[in-house]
């Protein structure tokens, strides 16, 4: 509309400065903000945006950790998984290291020896290293295979 | 829009439909259920393509359109435009991922919803961009707009890599990339995989189709924007009681004065009635 005044206008300002001069000085205040961003994100947040602690992880802070609620990743020992009336029993290892865990509550459908999870729970007490947990999640890898990829009948009839 | 533009799109449009149909079928009947997963592995054909179309497409179109504008060579209300129908996009698609991964999530992980890095981060960037959305809709000066969202989308598009980072600069409970991993190497095989890469090419379509049927509605909703300030413009002049002398920016202003003038003469007409004489 030719009636109203331009706005850029009105904002010019009183010390005349070129504008790709004005527009340098904002890219570099741009850029030192994003950088100043990133750096906290990155630095200041560093491990505390970690999910969980692995089982490696977990034992070297055994003392400072004490009966603190807390989420233990590991790998579920096979053979070690015993059903209980009210949840399982089992173990999980990471680092060479393995923790028993006491779950009370139905485990996911996924849950299955040799497969990674993250257990929410405490140490049942400041010496013990039993872990007592009310929840279990399934970490699955990211690696799809079909469930029988190359399924033969040999022929004397197994299945290999 | 061109005649041409509109029959692309269509076409565009009838492509998307195609292969996502494609997509279904051969992810809900021909595909092989995966190991340890089973027949729940059957996101993989849905729920990754719609992440890369939010994160990637429809955010990565955004913030090249927003330096487009800001930079003063391309300056054009046209990367405004196609900035702001992409975000609107996005916006769709990065609640479609949240809710895709929350149904696999559940029977999977166990849960619909923690808060782990990826999810967070996802969460995060779908209230930036909503935000963007309602900084568009603060009146204001096209160009002033512009320069507005243009900025508001780059600084949102900070949490895109973060995203896609997230699971492998942090412990997350979401597993690693299947295809965006560090050493990208494919994860997946076979037919899995082929009909996983359709889903992307499906996926993509329909991004395509609806940036472009978008891009139409908001140049469409410009031109009754202008079309309405024309005609609210000749009414307030209609009101006025000063006939309109001359042409150009002198006629105007003394219409729209003596419009306003008029509309003010009236509600001080409205208000000095006494009460209980109105209506």
């Amino acid at each position: 509309m030719s009636v109203t005044t331009s706005p850029g206008a009105l904002s010019e300002p009183h010390v005349r400065r070129r504008p790709h001069q004005r527009r340098a000085r904002l890219l570099v205040v741009f850029a030192l903000l994003a950088g100043a961003i990133a750096y906290l994100l990155v630095e200041g947040l560093g491990s505390s945006l970690d999910y969980f602690d692995t089982v490696s992880q977990a034992l070297a802070h055994r003392t400072t950790i004490g009966t603190t609620v807390f989420r233990l990743e590991g790998l579920v020992v096979p053979g070690s998984v015993r059903r209980t009336a009210r949840g399982a029993d089992f173990e999980v290892s990471g680092g060479g290291r393995e923790v028993a865990v006491h779950n009370v509550g139905s485990p996911p459908q996924l849950f299955q020896p040799d497969i990674p999870v993250v257990v929410v729970g405490h140490f049942a007490s400041k010496s013990s290293d039993l872990f007592v947990s009310d929840q279990i999640m399934v970490k699955h890898s990211p690696t799809y295979i079909a469930e029988h990829p190359t399924r033969v009948r040999a022929p004397d009839g197994t299945v290999h | 829009m061109s005649a041409r533009m509109r029959s692309v799109t269509r076409w565009i449009g009838a492509a998307a439909a195609v292969s996502t149909a494609l997509t279904v079928w051969l992810g809900l009947w021909v595909t092989p259920p995966a190991e340890v997963q089973g027949t729940l592995a059957r996101l993989l054909y849905l729920h990754p393509p719609i992440a890369w179309v939010a994160l990637y497409c429809a955010f990565g179109v955004a913030a090249l359109s927003s330096v487009l504008y800001l930079w003063h060579r391309t300056r054009s209300l046209f990367w405004d435009r196609l900035g702001a129908s992409a975000v609107e996009v996005g916006v769709v698609f990065t609640a479609l991922t949240l809710v895709t991964g929350s149904l696999w999530g559940r029977p999977t992980w166990g849960v619909w919803w923690t808060w782990t890095a990826r999810l967070t981060s996802t969460a995060l960037l779908l209230v930036l961009f909503l935000g963007y959305l309602a900084l568009r809709r603060v009146p204001a000066d096209p160009e002033v707009r512009a320069r507005r969202c243009a900025v508001a989308a780059l600084v949102a598009f900070v949490d895109v890599p973060i995203v896609t980072f997230s699971v492998d600069w942090w412990q997350t409970l979401h597993q690693r990339g299947t295809v965006l991993n560090p050493g990208l190497t494919l994860k997946v095989h076979g037919l899995m995989a082929w009909t996983m890469g359709l889903g992307f090419l499906a996926m993509t379509l329909v991004f395509v189709w609806m940036l472009l049927v978008r891009y139409r509605v908001e140049v469409l909703a410009d031109r009754i924007g202008d079309g309405e300030l024309e005609v609210s413009l000749s009414e307030r002049w209609a009101e006025g009681s000063m006939p309109v002398i001359g042409d150009g920016a002198g006629a105007a202003g003394a219409g729209a004065t003596a419009g306003v003038t008029a509309l003010g003469t009236a509600l001080d007409a409205t208000l000095r009635q006494p009460a209980g004489g109105g209506r």
